[in-house]
């Protein structure tokens, strides 16, 4: 399962980075959030959004193998095995991987856990199968 | 302190000092944030008789403990100071983003005190915190800024800027953010003009601490559920509140030049179904929003973009200046915007002025030239600018419409429609007595958010005085804006209907404090009263004579539309003073009555 | 011979909380506001299998109705 978006939807709201800071941290703290919401203002006036599309190529290249794989198919952090060593930012092709030493003393990425989908008001945001690539 | 940012930050702009000190517990449990924070400091800090453009005055910038949170429009800040407008009391929420990195920033109330000799901004990176030198921004439009700032300091940093308009002090000066929002009404970016305050920009990066964490998850996800839910949602998001527009062109409540009537001919032009046919791009939200009002438009006429034009703003300068052309209805709100002006009172204004052009009262002479007759875009955009920069006839109008007419005369003052001075908003008010007392004793001057009761006019027969009317109105007042005490939007329980009752348990969860909706009715109760004290402190005969509407509904019937020939009498409107006031606790002049005081805990000596 | 017909948002105030009806077809949408005790004229928006009709559109079977009040804005 992995996230999908219609940036055409997005109001900048901002839920479900809420949603999403609690469910992976348990805060109220949307900068720790794994979805990304760029406004452009004021031209053209709109809101561009990058989600996590579960590729694992940053569990590719995490030299400590932090970043798992849970039952459905989801990338997650193991924030006790992350050493900071930021690798996987630049290898995220979505630049949906986070790291901010000043926010918490680990990488961090969506789980597809769905909260964002429950909060947000325009439905804007689905979880759906991956889809095949093609080779 | 779950549920708060912490702090209480002050910022003497005449000494340049800046401190914190720590929200006080009390004073959160009895006034909970937002506006109550509000009513609080001012009540208690700005003298009795400060100029509102003086040092003394001071402006509260406070969110609530909804604010930021998992809560469905958990994005309003509320701002608070004696109004410039008016001399009273002045309570304006703005929605958008700004409140809740207020939260992240760890302050629950910024206070704004004295004035600086030069331009400054106030920039907040959590515990940095300068005044810095705005020299390069004085002088700049609103959206100009903003942008130059976002670029500057980084997206996540939210901005709330002046105009031109606000550093010159211009009576209804607003303050706007995120390109489009605003703390609109009373002058509020005029009294920061008046502390050379350019802006103030937050950034902050803490998480905000909860009494019970599981089940604020859980309230704030049955919020959501609920709202997601509601049966209205598509249509409201897809609209916002301009879906009210024909309707009230229906039912002969949308102003018409200048309040005449309440039917414009022409309202098939200015529709939210023709305004999304014709230009609007986006649905933009404040923070945390499920159902975005914000309709962000693009006007190919003009290469421009704004967010809007809402109801409000569709009201003021379509129908009531005889304008049928969304497009420049919107261009309009973007003028008004950068140049830092509130669009209600300046479309009242302006409907004011082309009134009394079409009375002979003001020539080309006094225009400079412009022919300022309802209908005339051109005049209307030139009218803007030269209210924002004070000029030629500009300089009149920019004192709002009150002091406008009482300098002219000539039977103007008749045909000004406000109360307490400050200019009524876009519910035209002939036959409509609860909306009409809406207006007549709304706590800022005749501005419509604090009771919304048009449509229970029309439920229940619209020139109906009744006892039941004016409960309802006074059950709207101490509901309504505890929404703006609370930091979060009213709009999830006003247009989709969702259940009040679930904001309890969430309220709960976040403070610790177990609130049923009777004790924050009772909070609201005393904040009403609170600002009624303060507009009798700081306006000498304060009383029945202050809440008394314009004399237009009751002498001049309109000729148009749904309430032809209606009007309601200066007797009936007296009658729902008395039982407003009887209600309320409050004298036959209209003060509260001691026992009331004493109810509600509020001690005398604040108002010696 | 039936369609459905909701009410959304404050309208339910005025009906005691029911906000979901099964109605006769046959009548326009005023008259059957008019049998559940609202008044019409509270009514800003009616659609009718999600395309907007006005209060005068005469219901067919099968018909999915939604009215919604003015209750707020500005």
């Amino acid at each position: 399962m992995r996230l999908y978006v219609d940036t055409t939807k997005c109001s900048g709201c901002n839920a479900c980075r809420v949603a999403c800071s609690l469910s992976v941290f348990g805060e109220t703290n949307p900068k720790k959030a794994s979805l990304v919401i760029e406004p452009h203002f004021p031209a053209p006036g709109n809101y561009t959004v990058r989600v996590c599309t579960q590729c694992g190529d940053c569990a590719a290249v995490c030299p400590t193998e932090a970043i798992k794989q849970d039952a459905q198919g989801a990338y997650y952090v193991d924030f006790a095995e992350c050493n900071l060593c930021e690798a996987c930012v630049p290898e995220c092709p979505e630049q949906v991987m986070f790291l901010r030493a000043e926010l918490a003393n680990t990488a961090w990425k969506c789980t597809s856990c769905g909260d964002c989908v429950a909060v947000c008001g325009t439905s804007a945001l689905w979880l759906a199968e991956k889809e095949a690539v093609a080779a | 302190m779950n549920g708060y940012g912490g702090s209480i930050l002050r910022v003497n702009l005449t000494t340049g000092q800046i401190k914190k000190e720590p929200t006080p517990a009390d004073v959160a449990r009895d006034y909970l944030g937002g506006r109550g924070f509000g009513i609080y400091y001012l009540l208690k800090e700005v003298p009795r008789g400060a100029d509102p453009l003086g040092p003394e005055n001071k402006m509260i910038i406070s969110p609530g403990p909804l604010s930021g949170m998992l809560i469905p429009g958990g994005g309003k800040c509320d701002w608070t100071t004696k109004a410039p407008l008016t001399g009273g009391y002045a309570g304006s929420s703005m929605g958008g983003h700004f409140t809740a990195e207020l939260k992240y920033a760890g302050l629950d109330s910024i206070i704004l005190e004295g004035a600086s000799q030069k331009p400054v901004y106030l920039f907040i990176d959590n515990d940095k915190i300068e005044l810095r030198d705005a020299g390069e921004y004085w002088g700049k439009g609103s959206v100009t800024v903003e942008k130059m700032m976002k670029d500057k300091f980084g997206e996540e940093f939210q901005i709330a800027v002046i105009g031109p308009a606000g550093e010159n002090m211009v009576s209804f000066a607003h303050i706007n953010h995120d390109f489009g929002r605003q703390a609109g009404r009373g002058g509020v970016g005029a009294v920061l003009g008046s502390k050379k305050v350019k802006a103030v920009v937050v950034h902050g990066t803490k998480s905000v601490q909860v009494a019970d964490m599981e089940a604020y998850r859980k309230a704030g996800m049955a919020l959501y559920k609920a709202c997601k839910d509601a049966e209205g949602l598509k249509e409201w998001t897809r609209y916002g509140t301009t879906i009210v527009t024909s309707w009230c062109n229906e039912v002969g409540a949308l102003p018409t030049r200048n309040f005449s009537t309440g039917f414009f001919e022409g309202a098939d032009g200015i529709t939210g179904q023709t305004m999304r046919k014709k230009i609007v791009v986006t649905d933009k939200g404040c923070f945390g929003c499920p159902c975005p009002c914000g309709k962000y438009s693009k006007m190919n006429k003009y290469n421009s973009y704004v967010e809007g034009p809402e109801y409000e703003t569709i009201g003021l300068f379509g129908s009531n200046l005889g304008i049928d052309d969304i497009e420049a209805v919107a261009q309009a709100n973007l003028l008004c915007d950068d140049l830092g002006i509130d669009t209600i009172t300046t479309g009242n204004v302006i409907g004011w002025a082309m009134e009394c052009y079409e009375k002979g009262i003001f020539t080309k002479a006094d225009t400079g030239g412009l022919e300022l007759k309802f209908g005339n875009i051109e005049a209307t955009f030139k009218m803007i600018e030269m209210i924002s920069r004070k000029e030629g006839l500009g300089a009149l109008l920019a004192e709002g419409v009150k002091r406008a007419s009482k300098e002219i005369g000539r039977g103007s003052e008749k045909f000004a429609i406000h109360v307490k001075g400050m200019e009524q908003s876009a519910y035209e008010t002939h036959n409509a007595t609860a909306m009409l007392l809406a207006y007549m004793t709304c706590d800022v001057g005749a501005h419509h958010n604090r009771a919304w009761a048009i449509t229970y006019d029309l439920q229940v027969g619209r020139e109906k005085v009744t006892p039941e009317k004016v409960a309802r109105v006074i059950w709207l007042q101490n509901f309504r804006p505890m929404f703006d005490v609370l930091g979060a939007c009213r709009l999830q329980w006003v247009e989709l209907g969702i259940d009040r009752d679930l904001y309890v348990p969430a309220l709960e969860a976040i403070t610790g404090i177990h609130r049923s909706w009777e004790d924050l009715d009772k909070v609201g109760d005393r904040i009403w009263n609170l600002t009624r004290l303060f507009w009798a402190r700081e306006n000498e005969g304060f009383g029945r004579t202050w809440d008394m509407p314009s004399p237009r509904f009751s002498e001049e019937p309109p000729k148009t539309g749904a309430t032809k020939g209606q009007i309601t009498s200066l007797e009936n409107i007296n009658l729902l003073l008395d039982m407003y006031y009887e209600q309320r606790g409050w004298d036959a002049n209209g003060l509260p009555t001691p026992e009331t005081l004493e109810k509600l805990r509020i001690p005398n000596e604040q108002f010696a | 011979m039936s369609a459905k017909f909701r009410l959304s948002g404050s309208l339910k105030d005025v009906t005691g909380g029911k906000d979901e009806y099964t109605i006769e077809s046959g009548r326009t949408v005023r008259e059957t506001l008019v049998s559940l005790g609202i008044e019409p004229l509270t009514v800003a928006l009616v659609t009718v299998n999600k395309l907007h009709e006005s209060k005068d559109y005469v219901i067919r079977d099968g018909d999915n109705i939604l009215v919604m009040a003015v209750v707020g804005g500005g």
